[in-house]
């Protein structure tokens, strides 16, 4: 073989594979890396396959976090290789992308999915930035229920709370019987998720929106009273050492009948369900105090970065799939999540599933759905907010209330004054 | 027409071949992202938008305003004195009593080398279920031991993490400092600790006054490789607390990870960065320079 041809023929190879290449594998990255959780995105990605045409994807796991995630998508968007789609946190998450330049917005997808239709209007309104989609919502799960331990309130004789007294009573009957009454966690989120419940009891729905505005200061009456409401119905009933304690490690306590009660993230469900402890005999859940009759969420997306055609082309069709009911179960049943698209056939969830889905059905009914203020807020503002409300949790005195309100309203006045807070 | 003596020999022309690659490597990847990082700082950047924003020296100013910033600065100072007291102390005490010929000599060179061959994460895993405040291993074995009261919530008490993440760090990189010192005392010659005993010095007099300073070039190198350790302290901390409670267990590692893709605030991240840079130079440059004056030194004798 002469040179000429060897090298004619290496680059016709290299050609035909970059070109097989574009066609058949599309990478979907996410941060999904065991469980229930990979096993859920694992189910979404087959069914996609299953109906794209001609495209093929592939799950592509970026081991850790939203965080994570992030670092890795700076550098792919640098690079010029970002992924085909990926999964994205909702509201600032998605407008700090697009406001870069580098998320593609999906009307045409949207349209196609009559995504004004299957998604209420609470979970519309944060995947829409200048009024543009820039996500498919794909992953819901409320974040204002109390999960307990059937057995302990059975024991005890206690009714499940449905106001602060009644929940301030169950405390003190857990911590009488020798239990620790209320779990939590260490990290960013857990305490502020735990937080809503005073803030939204004090401050009402509108108010929660104000402050996602940026039109409520921290350095309120009402913030302050929300604090105060922490402090004194919620804080007291903590465990010993919870911040010491990951959310894993705290649902095992409730697994172990040593804590009676444990307000967390609905995929705590799935964890306890995992361990052989039954929705509806192990535990049961309602809703935290001040939020009966609303939902907050947390959700995450599937977006598409900007690209070439043909990736984008591919991405839709994902998108597409990954929106129909079917693609919605799919990922909802083994994550052990809410399904956004309200065509879901509520018969596919398991106990607690159930339960969840008739609490959002009926808080989207009252548009009385609420997103998780920690990605409505400016990304810089609503990371601190998690970091300060942790800090108050540990330390709820008063010099730290003052402190904590000192540099949330700087931040406050930082984003108003760049203009950063938008109204969703 | 070029002067005959500007022209490189052929030995000179082969240094420069063999240079080139090492000094293309050091250039790309050390000297330009320091630059690259300096440039940064001086901009307001989210790390991905096409456009960056010049704020001069507007980050570095608003680091310095904060108490989060040198509480980081405090917490790297400490992990400094720390990591060049602790792990580096009992390593040279691990060292000098396997050095007397232990029975099982082999097995215990094994059992203290050992932690330091754990990826960092996997150490970081291991010790979050030690600490764990109610059930791990570390409250539970002081229940059993009557000392209950002396049990901590290790990794949740803003006054105990740091030294709960020194623990396990300890835990950790001991076995590197081990390994270096007793390579050390087995390289000393033997006529000196025959000499020393031969004139009726005692054990301790012989670790002191002869083996310990015969382990100079040992310690150089401990001593070194701990502090560099401590002010790029990134993984353990990151992967067992991320920084909290609180930001109370923050290092400015971590901070920068944060504000870079926690926050999007690339630019103050990199000020951060160069605050470190300049901060470990301040703390390591006269030990290196100590060390090279030490080196020639002993070179001349």
């Amino acid at each position: 073989m002469s040179k000429s041809t060897f090298l004619g023929a290496m680059a016709l190879t290299a050609l035909l594979g970059s070109s097989a290449y574009a066609q058949d594998n599309f990478e979907v990255w996410h941060y999904y890396a065991a469980g229930s959780e990979l096993a859920g995105m694992n189910a979404l990605i087959d069914y996609s396959n299953s109906q794209a045409k001609d495209a093929k994807f592939t799950g592509v796991v970026v081991p850790g976090n939203v965080v994570e995630l992030r670092r890795q998508l700076q550098t792919a968007f640098l690079g010029g290789r970002p992924p085909a789609a990926y999964q994205s946190s909702m509201a600032f998450e998605l407008k700090a992308f697009v406001d870069g330049g580098r998320l593609h917005p999906i009307p045409d997808v949207w349209e196609q999915i009559k995504g004004d239709e299957i998604f209420p209007a609470g979970v519309q309104r944060v995947v829409k930035i200048g009024g543009q989609p820039y996500g498919v919502p794909f992953d819901l799960s409320l974040i204002n229920n109390v999960f307990y331990n059937v057995k302990l309130f059975k024991e005890l004789g206690l009714e499940v709370p449905t106001d602060w007294d009644s929940f301030a009573k169950a405390c003190s009957a857990l911590s009488k019987a020798g239990y620790q009454p209320l779990g939590n966690a260490g990290g960013t989120f857990w305490s502020l998720y735990n937080f809503y419940s005073p803030l939204v009891s004090i401050v009402g729905e509108e108010g929660y929106y104000k402050i996602a505005r940026g039109e409520l200061g921290f350095d309120s009456p009402e913030f302050s009273k929300a604090l105060d409401l922490y402090r004194d119905k919620m804080i007291p009933c903590y465990a010993k050492n919870w911040s010491g304690k990951t959310w894993t490690q705290t649902a095992d306590d409730v697994v172990n009948g040593s804590t009676g009660m444990f307000m967390m993230g609905a995929w705590v469900a799935a964890y306890f369900e995992q361990a052989g402890f039954k929705g509806g005999e192990g535990f049961d859940l309602f809703q935290a105090p001040g939020t009966v009759g609303k939902s907050v969420f947390q959700m995450d997306v599937l977006a598409v970065p900007a690209g070439p055609e043909a990736t984008i082309a591919a991405a839709n069709q994902f998108l597409v799939a990954a929106a129909s009911p079917e693609g919605q179960a799919a990922f909802a049943v083994p994550k052990g999540s809410l399904a956004p698209n309200v065509k879901v056939d509520a018969s596919v969830y398991n106990y607690a599933g159930a339960k969840l889905a008739k609490q959002f059905s009926d808080a989207s009914a009252k548009d009385a759905v609420l997103p998780n203020l920690f990605f409505l807020l400016p990304t810089a503002l609503g990371t601190e907010l998690g970091n300060q409300i942790q800090r108050f949790a540990i330390d709820p005195s008063d010099a730290t209330k003052a402190e904590v309100i000192s540099t949330l309203e700087g931040l406050r006045q930082e984003a108003l004054a760049n203009k950063a807070f938008i109204a969703w | 027409m070029i002067p005959r003596e500007w022209i490189p020999t052929r030995t000179t022309r082969t240094h420069l071949a063999f240079l080139a690659l090492p000094v293309a490597l050091f250039a790309t990847f050390y000297v330009y992202p320091i630059i690259s990082s300096v440039y940064l700082s001086m901009h307001s950047w989210d790390g991905f938008s096409p456009d960056m924003r010049w704020v001069g020296l507007q980050n570095y100013k608003t680091l310095l305003a904060q108490p989060r910033f040198f509480n980081a600065v405090l917490n790297n100072i400490a992990w400094v004195a720390f990591m060049l007291i602790v792990p580096t102390g009992i390593g040279l005490m691990l060292a000098a009593i396997l050095d007397r010929g232990i029975r099982g000599e082999s097995v215990y060179r094994i059992i203290f080398f050992l932690p330091f061959t754990i990826p960092a994460v996997a150490v970081a895993a291991i010790w979050r279920w030690m600490y764990e405040p109610t059930n791990g291993l570390i409250t539970t074995v002081l229940d059993l031991a009557g000392l209950g009261w002396a049990a901590q919530n290790w990794l949740g008490d803003p006054a105990v993490v740091n030294a709960s993440l020194m623990g396990a760090v300890a835990w950790w990189t001991t076995g590197f400092a081990f390994l270096v010192f007793f390579a050390g005392l087995r390289n000393i010659p033997t006529e000196c600790i025959e000499a020393a005993r031969i004139e009726g010095a005692t054990s301790w007099q012989i670790f002191w006054k002869v083996s310990f300073p015969l382990l100079w070039p040992s310690t150089i190198i401990v001593l070194g490789m701990s502090a560099i350790d401590a002010m790029r302290l990134f993984d353990i901390v990151w992967a067992m607390t991320q920084g909290g409670p609180a930001y109370s267990s923050e290092v400015l590692a971590t901070q920068m990870y944060d504000l870079a893709f926690g926050r999007f605030e690339m630019g103050r991240a990199s000020a951060v960065s160069v605050y470190l840079l300049l901060i470990a130079a301040v703390v390591i440059m006269p030990y290196i320079l100590y060390m090279s004056s030490r080196v020639q030194d002993s070179e001349a004798e």
